[in-house]
């Protein structure tokens, strides 16, 4: 599903130095892998994120996704593929300020493939369980629940791929796990799910995991079998 | 938008003010321009006439009915009918304004306006009841008056005074005709506080003058009118015997050019006033260009987030350009609004009746809209060229 090779980025400080913060990276995603990305910070993993969710280009190399090559793509064309392939979880959740839960989650189906459709948003909400909370504003709600809408919303346009970018990162353990649920959730129903962490105990739900150090991948290997979702 | 009142009130306010003030302007304009139209029609009657006056042209404008020297006389005006050819035929006019006016113990002090014969059609007057002077009058010297509307009640209450015997001066007048209301002058008098009488009675019987206040040419063509204003000039001063070098003794006025006169003085303060409406609209473009510009730096996360679900640089951009120009828009409908309101205020205070001209609504919602798309599109695009990656970090 996801194949990258050589990637790199540079960064331009603001005195003009450039700074690596990918090098060289080459790996495969297969679809329906549940894969974890950790490092230290700074290590390289959001921008390798950023490439991923086709936020940002590459300085050189290839990204394809479902084989196709992403590198020159367009913003309209790039734009299209976040609409409809894609679905970001934050670890700020970013949610809309005094906008409902309901009106978050159907922002990107202005964007995307069908009409806004407030059953659909209703539904994805009751996925998430939290159905009785579609009305009720963003700064209403607990930090679980903030990014269980935000699920709610990257999957409101039925993405194959979802990138969550340290999601529990702003959650205490128990609302960490119940987001995490979530994620394995969508993981078992086919969903290709990539996850940037720094937490153990989130990489462990994840079937494999690469790790970067210095922006360079230093390790690539598949985790003790993946975290039972009974366990919860 | 709806997030932050305060603000999009702000961005409202330019614009609902320049807007405002040009619905008003454009309003009172158009009621004093007609208003004064009205007045002029009522004073001078039909437009295809030259006024000449007796003295040299100092009171410019306005027809001075007093102090009338002794200059034109009955010759001059059968002189200018017969023989200019581009006139038509002339109206004259002696008057007086000191005479009393009386039946049986009632009095009233009119204008009394020695009239010929035409007069009625010169100035486009009607009749309420009766008679006009008829050109046998005119022959005969007869002792015949139409009274204008305001003088009929007074002198006779609810009485018909048709065929009643009035006294001018000492003089006993039978009552023709009465004359429908005209309504105000120019200068806001009535018109109808008159009696109208014979030319030839008033010259010989009552005010023993020869001379005219005033003789009102009718054009063939009011089209070449210049070319009738010159024969008629040559043609008297050529029987008043003025030198080259002199002045003339008369005044010809034609209504065509004190109406361009006055209407081009309307049109300028309106461009005045205009010019002032257009600087507040374009103070309020760049509040709106201001504030949307804070906006956006605030929205960055927003910005963000709407790319990250799949907005395009496109999408963002419109998102902002149809907020600004909505936001003006809004504006503008409340400034019509407002115009409005005021519109019948001066209007009231002016005692005319309000009148909005429907026009400026599909153009003022046009120029709002306009505006919010002029200075919105700057901050739209600075919208659409935030970059995702800096703006979702946390």
């Amino acid at each position: 599903m996801i194949e990258v090779t050589r990637l790199s980025k540079i960064y331009q400080r603001d005195d003009g130095t450039p700074v690596a913060a990918l090098k060289d990276i080459s790996f495969t995603v297969e679809k329906g892998e549940f894969l974890t990305i950790r490092g230290p910070s700074g290590s390289g993993k959001s921008s390798l994120l950023n490439i991923l969710g086709c936020l940002d280009n590459p300085t050189s190399g290839t990204y394809r996704l479902n084989g196709e090559e992403l590198s020159a793509y367009s913003d309209k064309q790039l734009s299209y593929i976040r609409a409809w392939k894609i679905g970001f979880v934050f670890q700020s959740f970013n949610l809309m300020p005094r906008t409902t839960a309901l009106e978050n989650v159907e922002i990107p189906m202005i964007y995307g493939p069908g009409r806004v459709d407030r059953k659909k948003a209703f539904a994805a909400l009751e996925r998430v369980g939290l159905g009785g909370r579609a009305y009720h504003f963003g700064t209403e709600l607990s930090g679980g629940e903030q990014q269980r809408v935000a699920i709610a919303r990257a999957l409101i346009n039925d993405p194959p791929l979802i990138l969550a970018d340290e999601p529990t990162g702003n959650l205490d353990s128990a609302a960490g796990a119940k987001v995490m649920g979530t994620l394995s959730q969508l993981h078992q129903e086919g969903r290709t799910v990539v996850l940037v962490t720094h937490d153990d105990a989130v990489a462990a739900y994840a079937e494999r995991e690469i790790l970067f150090k210095d922006a360079v991948l230093v390790c690539d290997r598949k985790t003790s079998v993946g975290h039972p979702v009974a366990a919860l | 938008m709806s997030r932050n009142r305060l603000r999009t009130f702000l961005m409202m306010l330019g614009v609902m003010i320049g807007i405002c003030s040009l619905t008003i302007l454009d309003s009172v304009g158009e009621n004093t321009r007609r208003e004064t139209m009205k007045r002029f029609k009522n004073m001078i009657g039909t437009f295809d006439t030259v006024i000449i006056r007796p003295g040299a042209g100092k009171t410019r404008g306005m027809v001075s009915l007093t102090n009338v020297p002794p200059a034109l006389k009955f010759d001059d005006a059968q002189a200018l009918a017969q023989e200019i050819p581009e006139v038509r035929q002339v109206a004259l006019l002696q008057n007086a304004f000191d005479i009393d006016v009386k039946y049986k113990d009632r009095s009233a002090s009119p204008a009394i306006f020695g009239v010929s014969a035409n007069w009625l059609d010169l100035r486009g007057d009607e009749l309420a009841s009766g008679d006009f002077i008829s050109p046998d009058d005119i022959q005969s010297l007869a002792r015949v008056a139409v009274l204008g509307s305001n003088v009929a009640p007074e002198l006779f209450a609810s009485d018909d005074p048709l065929g009643k015997t009035i006294r001018i001066g000492d003089v006993p007048f039978q009552v023709k005709g009465v004359l429908q209301s005209r309504g105000a002058g120019p200068g806001g008098a009535s018109l109808d506080d008159l009696v109208l009488i014979p030319v030839t009675t008033a010259s010989k019987r009552l005010f023993n003058r020869d001379f005219l206040t005033m003789v009102i040419a009718q054009l063939r063509d009011p089209v070449k009118s210049e070319a009738a204003i010159a024969k008629i000039t040559a043609l008297l001063r050529q029987r008043h015997h003025i030198a080259a070098s002199a002045l003339d003794d008369f005044t010809l006025t034609s209504p065509q050019a004190v109406m361009a006169q006055v209407t081009q003085m309307g049109s300028i303060l309106s461009t005045i006033l205009k010019g002032i409406a257009a600087i507040a609209m374009f103070i309020g473009g760049a509040v709106i260009m201001s504030l949307m510009l804070i906006s956006v730096s605030e929205r960055r996360k927003e910005i963000g987030l709407r790319r990250s679900v799949g907005a395009r640089r496109r999408d963002i951009l419109l998102q902002f350009i149809l907020e600004a120009s909505l936001v003006s828009t809004f504006g503008g409908v409340i400034g019509v609004a407002l115009g409005l309101a005021g519109t019948n205020l001066v209007a009231r205070m002016q005692h005319l009746p309000p009148i909005f001209v429907w026009q400026s609504l599909e153009w003022t919602t046009a120029l709002s809209t306009g505006l919010g798309l002029v200075f919105g599109i700057y901050p739209a695009w600075r919208a659409a060229q935030v970059d995702p990656v800096k703006a979702l970090r946390t």
